[in-house]
């Protein structure tokens, strides 16, 4: 490996929670998550060498990845990929963490996919300025936004 | 910085929520995920879809001069004057898809914002649809070209063969290409109302 190949791999397993949530919050099943990491991969290695370092590394990982789980064709037959180094399978496993993740899921799906990606980051802490930096809106958008999503989740719930 | 939103929670649903996340990260953040054939495999994978299918559409646009030759030239007898028209046909074609396709195919396309990256898939969409005001009466002036031009140079009975072949390939190529047409249309005005929805507000 050259030295830009041992960033990116350095980088990938720094943030590899990161990669991973957003693209179990866009899957249906373990195979999508395992399809959707590997392509956001691909689209990271893209760019990253032309990544000019001038947003942090993890809003412009959270782009990426938004945009390809936004983006990709899931009808698309994929060639055979690589597993995912894991021992738990959020989809199938039972125990009480996995549950509690698992009413993650089922209440951020049920969103549209810009939504999803507004509460997800949302969730993670960052500040409205930074949400509207990766999403492209305003932060007075951002905020609006967020009441209605709020008032989205506050309705499925009552359902 | 997160005020108007955290005013409102006091509602548990969304503290669960975040506990939620949080739980979901320390599973995550005990497992390995990645491994180095993963990565490395990603690092390899170069040319995307997007990439692939306008290099074949451009390779099948410049195959089509030599192979047209031979068939329409060699083969069917028709005139030089068809098989250059034929030809910077296929040039536009190839071209039009090749500029279509450097929109989206960018390296960074991936790491510009959320709404900015569908406005260029948006744009591509839009193009696409648009690509077929001029396609199809050009595909309508070149069969007519076509059977005139088999008319002209070749005897009733091969000239039947040759219009009912080119009748149902027509055909079938009509059926195909509306079938995309509005499977385009409906993805760009699915992308257009999801850029509405979320620029209403600004």
């Amino acid at each position: 490996m050259n030295a830009l190949e041992k960033q990116f791999s350095q980088t990938v397993t720094e943030h590899k929670s990161t990669i991973y949530t957003v693209c179990y919050m866009f899957s249906q099943d373990a195979d999508e998550v395992n399809d959707l990491f590997q392509e956001v991969l691909v689209n990271l290695w893209k760019g990253f060498e032309h990544f000019e370092h001038r947003s942090d590394i993890k809003t412009w990982i959270y782009r990426v990845a938004l945009n390809t789980c936004i983006s990709i064709d899931r009808k698309k037959k994929r060639a055979a990929t690589d597993r995912l180094t894991m021992d738990i399978n959020l989809f199938e496993d039972r125990d009480e963490d996995t549950k509690q993740v698992d009413m993650l899921h089922k209440r951020i799906s049920k969103l549209q996919p810009f939504d999803r990606a507004i509460v997800l980051l949302w969730l993670e802490n960052l500040s409205y300025e930074e949400i509207g930096q990766i999403v492209g809106i305003t932060t007075k958008n951002v905020s609006v936004r967020l009441f209605r999503i709020r008032e989205q989740l506050k309705q499925m719930s009552n359902d | 910085m997160n005020n108007n939103f955290e005013n409102n929670m006091n509602e548990t649903q969304f503290e669960d929520m975040r506990q939620q996340l949080n739980t979901l990260k320390k599973k995550l953040d005990a497992q390995e995920i990645v491994n180095d054939r993963l990565v490395r495999r990603s690092m390899r994978n170069e040319v995307n879809n997007i990439t692939r299918r306008y290099y074949i559409i451009m390779a099948v646009s410049l195959l089509m001069i030599p192979y047209g030759y031979w068939c329409f030239v060699v083969l069917s007898h028709l005139s030089l004057a068809f098989w250059i028209g034929t030809s910077i046909f296929m040039l536009i074609c190839g071209g039009a898809t090749f500029y279509n396709c450097q929109k989206i195919s960018d390296n960074d396309m991936m790491g510009r914002s959320l709404l900015e990256a569908r406005k260029k898939v948006a744009s591509a969409k839009k193009f696409e649809a648009d690509w077929l005001k001029f396609g199809i009466p050009a595909v309508i002036l070149w069969l007519s070209w076509f059977f005139y031009e088999l008319y002209q140079n070749n005897s009733d009975a091969t000239m039947e063969a040759f219009f009912w072949g080119g009748c149902i390939g027509a055909i079938i190529g009509a059926i195909c290409g509306i079938k995309i047409h509005l499977k385009t249309q409906r993805q760009y005005q699915d992308i257009i109302d999801q850029i509405e929805d979320l620029t209403a507000d600004q």
